[in-house]
């Protein structure tokens, strides 16, 4: 039966007022900083130098930034370390959530002890690390050198750098994805196990055929945070290697931060900050179609 | 009724003296890096005799968090600090974008605080700006240089002098020159005694490998630019720049393995345990490397000044750092006439002596005073490095051209370039950012094989000895 007109003007004025609240905070906390961004990328303007003006500067500051190789080195160095990170924090995630999910004597306090990691500032772990990791008086290098192991030279040199940088990242977000991964795991119906015992499926064919894939959905999510994460990372490098040696552990966060806060060229950062957005949203956009493609399966 | 009207009037006169002692306070809030220094001033201020005036410390880490707090508070032109302690290359951008009190103003209206009060030289290198306009927006509030600290057990070691003389053939004696130097370095790294003969920063953070490698770059006869013309090409690749930071980057040799990415902790620490037999620090840190609490060869720590270097010219140059900082006044502060005269306070004697006990003060009378030079075992060598201080670019482009020469020395420690590739390619990137900024490069070309001949030239024909 159709509603009186009435009726139906009044329901959606009633959704127009609920709604307007949030979608004007909305409009203020997304849109406008959104807009002001792109407007700003367009332009040659120092916040420091507010006295010189803005000058338009079209596709300028693009074409500065995508010329430059400085730039694809970051964003090659932000690639591997994203890529290094998330694989190390999904394959180890997933075992230790999966260990978890069991029932044990002092599970409890091994999850929450586990969890600590998770709960640093990343630039108070980046200290952390750096220190640990000091080639001649750090507590990695004394335990190598323990087992007859070389002192290796952690910070100084680009590549140990990328391999030490991804360990203290998977060292603290590990947890994170063990966190999830157990809720995930303890979700799953009993019976279902039930039913592949039964039948006589092996642990692993039970793990790869009946666990991994009904705790997909939780598990994508925390790959896209993850990976959302990772490639923002900002704070870890600052206290950890200070983007060296050269530019060899800066991140493409790092060149935005210290393009617009050190250098204050407001209008070359915001443009690689609307690279960065675009190259974060167009990933994100991918794995949440993959996500819902899931969820309709 | 009678009771409601006590409680009333009660409440409205602790009201007013509520809001009259609000009223009264002031808050002088300043941005520094945390340290000892930050805490002398604290300490100083608790005896300012106006109570009504709070000196209020914002302090953070020692870094580019410190450059981007003060920095990012006048992009918006905030007043959340009335006056800051700024490195001296930021004079320019600070007073250049117009967000800095220009001191002569208060010179001119102030009856104690004068630019004549400052040594000459340390008020231009602390607040002038631009260079030689006689216009200041800083004062030398914590003056500082880099020097040269060296274990004496080691030096004054009849077996260690016999040995080094059977090998070198001269005596084994505190170096003039980095060429010594490196023989001396040589002669104590020792891995397997866990003992290295000399320590140096080469980190990337901040200013760590650029203060280091430009005392090395200046006193080969190395420049980082022609002021004059702008050029950058041809000067900080010139070869005697590259001598320069060559002799820095092969210093790396005789400390710890892994000290290429150092800060000043690490050279501290590394020293305190007795893992170096020298090191180039900041007098800054000579207050905790001479405190037994703190350093396990406190007692045997000497401090000495910087050695110089003879250029393949063939004449003597000392150069280093500036380190320390300037204070200046945020222009958007509103307590400006409160901030001056506790300012006229502060730059008493009376409080900088009190300052200097614990750090450097820029204040003429008690740098030139006999009781201060005395005090302790490298007050009168700082007084002596001050004559050999030179500082980078005064251009408000300053953190840009920072930021490349510290990634560019960083790849020629790492050796993933070499000394030669690494400054030819800062040299090209300076002069892209100054294109950019707006400067025009006059390339004249022809630059001498040794740019300090052309500009502000130091060479002598002798060294000078100063250490001994």
């Amino acid at each position: 039966m159709e509603q009186p007109l009435q009726k139906r003007s009044t329901g959606r004025l009633m959704i127009i007022g609920f709604l307007s609240p949030t979608i004007l905070l909305l409009l203020f906390m997304v849109a406008y900083p959104i807009i002001s961004l792109v407007y700003y990328s367009f332009h040659n303007f120092s916040a420091m130098r507010p006295a010189d003006g803005m000058t338009w500067a079209g596709l300028g500051n693009y074409e500065y930034l995508l010329t430059d190789r400085g730039i694809w080195q970051r964003f090659v160095f932000t690639g591997k370390f994203v890529f290094l990170c998330v694989t190390m924090q999904m394959i180890l995630g997933i075992f230790v959530g999966y260990q978890l999910q069991k029932t044990f004597k002092g599970r409890d306090f091994l999850f929450t002890a586990l969890m600590l990691p998770m709960m640093l500032s990343p630039v108070v772990a980046g200290f952390l690390w750096r220190y640990m990791l000091n080639a001649e008086w750090g507590v990695v290098n004394y335990l190598l050198t323990g087992i007859g192991l070389p002192k290796v030279e952690w910070l100084s040199q680009a590549t140990p750098a990328l391999w030490a940088a991804a360990v203290v990242d998977t060292w603290m977000w590990t947890p994170f994805i063990a966190l999830l991964a157990t809720a995930a795991f303890r979700g799953i119906p009993e019976t279902i196990y039930e039913a592949a015992e039964v039948d006589g499926a092996s642990p692993a064919y039970v793990f790869f055929r009946v666990t991994l894939p009904m705790s997909a959905p939780v598990l994508f999510i925390a790959l896209i945070l993850r990976l959302i994460d990772c490639f923002k990372q900002y704070d870890l490098f600052v206290a950890f290697t200070g983007g060296g040696p050269g530019s060899s552990t800066e991140t493409v966060s790092f060149a935005v931060a210290k393009t617009a806060f050190s250098y204050f060229y407001t209008g070359e950062a915001s443009a690689l900050a609307v690279i960065l957005l675009c190259i974060i949203m167009g990933l994100a956009m991918i794995l949440v179609r993959h996500l819902s493609k899931m969820g309709e399966r | 009724m009678k009771y409601r009207s006590t409680l009333m009037a009660s409440a409205a006169v602790a009201g007013m003296l509520c809001g009259t002692a609000a009223r009264a306070e002031t808050t002088l809030t300043f941005v520094w890096h945390a340290g000892t220094c930050a805490d002398a001033i604290m300490d100083i201020a608790k005896d300012y005799p106006d109570k009504s005036v709070k000196i209020v410390p914002a302090l953070v880490p020692y870094g580019p968090e410190w450059h981007n707090k003060i920095a990012s508070e006048f992009a918006i032109q905030g007043d959340a600090f009335d006056f800051a302690m700024w490195d001296s290359q930021s004079t320019a951008e600070f007073a250049g974008g117009g967000h800095a009190v220009k001191i002569n103003d208060i010179f001119d209206q102030s009856s104690y605080l004068k630019a004549d009060i400052f040594p000459a030289s340390s008020l231009s290198q602390y607040g002038e700006y631009p260079d030689g306009s006689g216009q200041f927006y800083g004062l030398p509030v914590n003056q500082d240089a880099y020097g040269l600290m060296y274990r004496k057990d080691l030096f004054e070691n009849p077996e260690e002098q016999a040995a080094f003389k059977a090998k070198y053939n001269r005596d084994l004696k505190v170096p003039e020159t980095y060429q010594e130097a490196k023989e001396v370095a040589e002669f104590f790294t020792r891995p397997d005694q866990g003992l290295y003969g000399w320590g140096q920063m080469g980190g990337r953070d901040y200013d760590f490998a650029t203060t280091a490698s430009n005392s090395f770059l200046w006193s080969f006869g190395g420049e980082l630019y022609n002021p004059a013309t702008m050029e950058v090409e041809g000067y900080l690749n010139s070869p005697a720049s590259i001598d320069g930071v060559q002799a820095y980057v092969d210093m790396f040799k005789y400390g710890p393995p892994g000290s290429g990415n150092w800060g000043f902790d690490e050279v501290n620490a590394s020293f305190q345990q007795g893992q170096l037999a020298m090191a180039m620090q900041w007098f800054y840190f000579n207050g905790s490397n001479a405190d037994p609490k703190v350093s396990t060869v406190a007692g045997q720590t000497g401090f000495g000044i910087l050695p110089g270097a003879v250029g393949r010219d063939g004449l003597f140059r000392r150069q280093f750092s500036v380190g320390g900082q300037g204070m200046g006044i945020n222009k958007y502060s509103k307590k400006l006439p409160e901030l001056v005269k506790f300012m006229e306070w502060y730059f008493q004697p009376e409080q900088q002596t009190r300052y200097a006990a614990v750090c450097q003060t820029g204040l003429k009378a008690v740098l030139e005073s006999p009781e201060w030079q005395g005090l302790n075992s490298y007050n009168a060598q700082f007084s002596t490095a001050l004559q050999y201080l030179n500082d980078y670019w005064h251009l408000p482009e300053y953190p840009v051209l920072l930021d490349i020469l510290q990634e560019e020395v960083s790849n020629a420690i790492s050796g993933s370039k070499t000394v030669e590739q690494a400054l030819t390619d800062a040299s090209a990137r300076h002069e892209r950012t100054l294109e950019r900024a707006g400067y025009k490069i006059d390339r004249k070309g022809g630059a001498p094989e040794v740019p300090d001949t052309v500009i502000s030239p130091v060479g002598q024909a002798e060294v000078t000895p100063v250490n001994q």
